[in-house]
């Protein structure tokens, strides 16, 4: 036990004193002192049930909360009626200030990923694997792109667990939405592990994929995980994900990553509504998340690691003859084109346009993929 | 009867079967977006289609996408979206090179049109929604133009 409280409530005369009166029906109401008026929820659309957005109302509003929360240490929910003084405990949130968490429809995004959720076991068609008769290399090379895919949904699962319990508990729906996140990347990690122990099994973790994902784990403020995470980290995998989709072996997989597609770009889109929100409220932190992002880009470089690129080669040209190995090199050539110049467009319309001129993926382009496509 | 392509009463007939089949969607989970649908040719058309929460609450045919408020734009010509329905009418889904995503990846032979990233990710975010939608047409008598 590393907590011993400041005081022992089991032995606590009051409390003991108050409970016999209670037993005996004296009940004081007290806890209706400077309770709120009630306040008028209404269901805005019948068809999607009482949303967060509807409950945004009055006290309870967000909008109707200061920039940097002072008054709450604890895990009170925004709108409760906070013990006078400062008797309620200190968790020791370390992030109380909105422009720290919030992005723009944090709350759609919650409500998206509850309703669009699916299940590994049940929603991919399983049973149509034994339709379809994979050639061995192709196989071995799709379940190497599982590992790493594996490895990489590890650390997604991890990093929103890391930060929830920095976060005010005023800022609810972020938290929320990130343990949406953690559930919909435990679950990314689940399906390319059934899929690979389903076909030829997991093949070899990646060293420098690895060292990549550790910098995202590491990074020293929410902020600067998040951008890393959703922004670069996630718009990369999502573009990943399409590629996969594009050369999967069978409609299995294309499956498969039809619906992680689907969770990955929610992630990208809260991930660049939060960097939006910080830029325009914070704008003093661009030169920290662009000397931040300098290094998070030389990490990402990591993915890019010979395993991955070997097996979306096997797989993008489907085969290993010559042939097929230049056919391949030509379509992993234009995904990684793609993936650069995707991330550049979103970091310019979350309000970072100078990633496009100081991005040291633009010299990872010119050294990998003109080589590659030439 | 058969429908012809493209047509508004093409597009309308999918959203009537969207509507008509609430199971299948609410499974699938909120969708919320206005996209559209190109089809280019000497005769060009463009389609408004409006997904709202579990159902395609309105379809339109426009001549420009200007004021459309459009989320993205799918762009093909006519053979290509011929292909890709003849592809979803032989099994119910379309064949792996004819999903909407594997369509409009590499080589764009559908474009994807947009503006605001966030717009662009919503063709993503709701793909299987999206994808459902268009294997409706899988029993469609398509007359083609
Ligand atoms: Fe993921
Ligand atoms: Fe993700």
């Amino acid at each position: 036990m590393s907590y011993y409280g400041t005081d022992d409530f089991s032995y606590n005369s009051d409390f003991n004193l108050r409970i016999r009166d209670i037993k005996k029906g004296n009940l004081d109401f007290g806890w209706l002192d400077n309770a709120r008026e009630t306040v008028d929820v209404r269901r805005r659309d019948p068809r999607r049930g009482l949303t967060l957005e509807d409950c945004e109302v009055g006290p309870y509003a967000i909008e109707n909360t200061p920039e940097v929360v002072r008054d709450n240490r604890g895990v009170a929910p925004r709108g409760a009626i906070l013990a006078p003084g400062s008797e309620q405990p200190d968790l020791g949130p370390s992030l109380n200030k909105k422009s720290d968490v919030w992005g723009y429809r944090v709350q759609n995004y919650w409500e998206e990923a509850m309703s669009r959720q699916w299940n590994v076991t049940t929603d991919v068609p399983w049973r149509d694997m034994d339709k379809y008769e994979i050639p061995d290399e192709l196989e071995i090379a799709f379940c190497q792109l599982c590992t790493l895919l594996s490895e990489v949904e590890m650390i997604a699962t991890d990093l929103p667990a890391k930060w929830s319990h920095h976060m005010n508990s005023y800022f609810q729906e972020v938290k929320g939405f990130i343990a949406t996140q953690a559930i919909d990347e435990a679950r990314h990690a689940e399906v390319f592990r059934k899929r690979a122990l389903a076909g030829a099994g997991l093949i070899r973790a990646s060293v420098r994929g690895e060292h990549a994902l550790k910098g995202i784990l590491e990074a020293d403020s929410y902020s600067e995980g998040s951008v890393f995470l959703h922004v670069l980290g996630e718009g990369f995998i999502l573009t990943l994900f399409r590629s996969s989709e594009y050369i999967s072996p069978t409609p299995v997989e294309q499956r498969m990553f039809q619906l992680v597609m689907q969770d990955e770009a929610r992630h990208v889109s809260y991930g660049l509504q939060h960097l939006k929100y910080l830029m325009d409220n914070c704008p003093e932190v661009r030169p920290q998340i662009n000397g931040f992002l300098d290094e998070a880009e030389r990490h990402l470089t990591g993915l890019f690691n010979p395993d991955q690129l070997e097996s979306m080669i096997v797989l993008g040209g489907k085969g290993t003859t010559p042939e097929c190995i230049r056919h391949g090199i030509a379509v992993v050539g234009a995904f990684q084109g793609k993936q650069i110049e995707e991330y550049f467009h979103r970091a310019e319309r979350a309000g970072l346009p100078e990633r496009r001129e100081r991005s040291p993926l633009l010299e990872l382009q010119q050294r990998m993929i003109t080589a590659l496509s030439a | 009867m058969a429908i012809k392509f493209p047509s508004l009463e093409f597009f309308q007939e999918l959203a009537r079967r969207m509507n008509a089949n609430p199971a299948a969607f609410e499974k699938l989970g909120f969708c919320d977006t206005v996209m559209g649908m190109r089809v280019l040719g000497k005769n060009p058309h463009l389609y408004s289609l409006t997904f709202d929460v579990f159902e395609c609450s309105d379809v339109r045919e426009l001549s420009s996408p200007e004021g459309a408020g459009f989320d993205f734009v799918l762009e093909a010509p006519l053979a290509l979206w011929k292909e890709m329905f003849e592809s979803i009418q032989k099994t119910g889904h379309p064949a792996p090179a004819y999903t909407l995503n594997s369509l409009s990846h590499v080589g764009d032979r559908m474009k994807v049109v947009y503006d605001e990233p966030e717009g662009h990710d919503k063709f993503y975010r709701f793909m299987a929604t999206i994808q459902a939608f268009v294997d409706q047409a899988a029993d469609l008598d398509i007359e083609w133009a």
